[in-house]
């Protein structure tokens, strides 16, 4: 039966674009290489970092000659890399064939070039140990990234040329395949570092205010905290869009809430008196100074809501803008809420704090006033807050 | 020639690991027992009499090296090869002590199992 290789190829190259998962790809393009080819076996070694050597990552064929993951590998200084990475040899990244490395040992003549013909008798050997009848290398630029191994044909006759090309041709598909598998896992943790490391600037940042105001110690953490347990609960009742994002964007502008506080004196805010008029016009300012500092940040965008208008309240009597219902950002509702619980039940300069059920009663009160409904009926779903 | 025949046993969990040993070991004139139980490596140590056995470490049902000290109190001689993704000095002083002949750890490389395998035979 004759192969067609184009469609092969065509399939395999398909394949190498659909398939993101390396692995998976790897191990559909060795079934299709054992069945089209007709082989006792194939398995692919690929070059791993840490070890720095080749480990077998998969291997297909019947039963004796497949191998688990993990199970076999092949050192760097083994003849048959150094056949592809060697360049004192003359032939390195050459395909190497049983049939090629037997046919080169017996071209030589008694004492014909014996260094050439010691390393081709090795080559021959460490083929025996790997069972192998071809090796095909897969590189990346120059480096070699892995190394496609293959048994013995089912006919027991050598490997062609147009068999040998078409094999080439996918053990660069799985080198290209793997190369961006690596480059997306590289990117993700990546941006996994970057995502902590904002998340901490941003615990600096508000912890920063906290520091001015030792009555807020806590507070902004606390806040961050209820207010994911509302969101949680509230979007099995409510579909939140971009729900991931949400939450991030949540927690942070629950963290940074009180931001703008940084420009009021401290006087002030320590202050256990009635602030006077000028006082409490000038603490009104702060989610619009939050805001203010924030807005350079592109990627804030949602966060600035939650900051400048978490004061906003329901029925339309909050500040900076009495805003009323469904003009008030979801974001900032949760956050108002999640704020006044906290600031309720814990001590201040100008009150002393009332008993967590007290201010559950407090927020009841409140539904459809201070607070959004729907903010209300999540916070008592999620009260109290037990994780 | 018959007589050049040596007898392994092969210990591992996993089918296709002691299938792909004995396949290798046949390769170098072995016969070979193949078991994926711990448990019942001295039983089949009895009835066949290996001169050689391939042993696993962790094995769901019983530890290799427990299994290598029950081996080798039934025979003080046999020779024991102890294959395993276990890279860890402890075990490895351990097995040695216990008198294991080797002590290989996956990823194994090929090209010297079969060296070794033919060291031990004596058959360079």
């Amino acid at each position: 039966m004759k192969l067609d290789y184009r469609k092969a190829l065509e399939k395999a190259a398909r394949q190498t674009i659909m398939i993101h998962r390396a692995n998976t790809l790897i191990k559909m393009i060795l079934r299709t290489i054992v069945r089209a080819v007709g082989l006792s076996h194939a398995g692919m070694f690929i070059y791993d970092k840490k070890r720095d050597e080749y480990v077998l990552q998969v291997s297909r064929g019947s039963r004796g000659f497949k191998i688990p993951a993990g199970f076999a590998k092949i050192r760097k200084d083994n003849p048959l890399i150094r056949c592809f990475t060697d360049k004192s040899i003359y032939f390195p990244g050459e395909i190497i064939t049983a049939d090629g490395v037997s046919g080169a040992c017996e071209s030589f003549g008694i004492g014909e070039n014996a260094p050439m013909k010691k390393f081709l008798e090795e080559v021959k050997d460490a083929l025996f140990s790997y069972q192998a009848h071809a090796c095909i290398p897969g590189f990346f630029r120059n480096d070699l990234v892995g190394v496609l191994f293959l048994g013995e044909k089912a006919n027991k006759k050598k490997f062609h040329d147009a068999e040998l090309s078409f094999l080439s041709t996918l053990a660069s598909d799985i080198v290209m395949a793997l190369k961006n598998a690596w480059l997306i896992e590289d990117l993700n943790r990546q941006i996994d570092a970057n995502k902590r490391l904002l998340l901490q600037t941003i615990a600096s940042l508000a912890s920063s205010i906290e520091a001015k105001d030792k009555y807020t110690i806590g507070h902004t953490e606390r806040v961050a905290k209820y207010a994911l347990h509302i969101a949680h609960v509230l979007r099995k009742s409510k579909p939140i869009k971009n729900w991931e994002r949400f939450v991030e964007n949540l927690n942070i502008a629950a963290l940074l809430h009180d931001i703008g506080k940084i420009g009021i004196p401290e006087h002030i805010l320590h202050k256990n008196v009635r602030l006077n008029k000028k006082e409490k016009k000038l603490v009104k300012t702060h989610p619009l100074v939050g805001a203010a500092i924030l807005e350079h940040i592109e990627a804030f965008q949602e966060v600035l809501l939650g900051v400048k208008y978490h004061h906003e309240k329901y029925d339309g009597n909050g500040y900076p803008f009495r805003l009323k219902g469904r003009q008030i950002p979801l974001i900032a509702s949760i956050i108002a809420l999640a704020d006044t619980f906290d600031a309720m039940v814990t001590d201040r300069p100008y009150h002393k704090g009332i008993s967590r059920e007290q201010a559950r009663a407090e927020i009841v009160r409140n539904r459809g006033k201070q607070f959004a409904p729907c903010a209300v009926d999540a916070f008592l779903k999620a009260y109290p807050f037990r994780t | 020639m018959n007589d050049a025949r040596k007898k392994a046993l092969v210990v591992d969990d996993e089918q296709e690991i002691v299938d792909f040993l004995e396949h290798f070991l046949r390769r170098f004139n072995f016969d070979v027992i193949k078991i994926n139980k711990g448990q019942e490596a001295l039983a089949a140590y009895r009835e066949h009499k290996p001169d050689y056995v391939f042993l696993d470490i962790q094995m769901p049902d019983k530890d290799g090296i427990a299994v290598l000290e029950e081996l080798r109190a039934a025979d003080a001689s046999l020779k024991v090869i102890m294959i395993t993704g276990k890279d860890d000095k402890k075990c490895q002083q351990k097995a040695k002590k216990c008198g294991a002949l080797d002590y290989i750890t996956k990823p194994l490389d090929l090209h010297e199992l079969r060296q070794k395998v033919e060291m031990y035979i004596g058959n360079p």
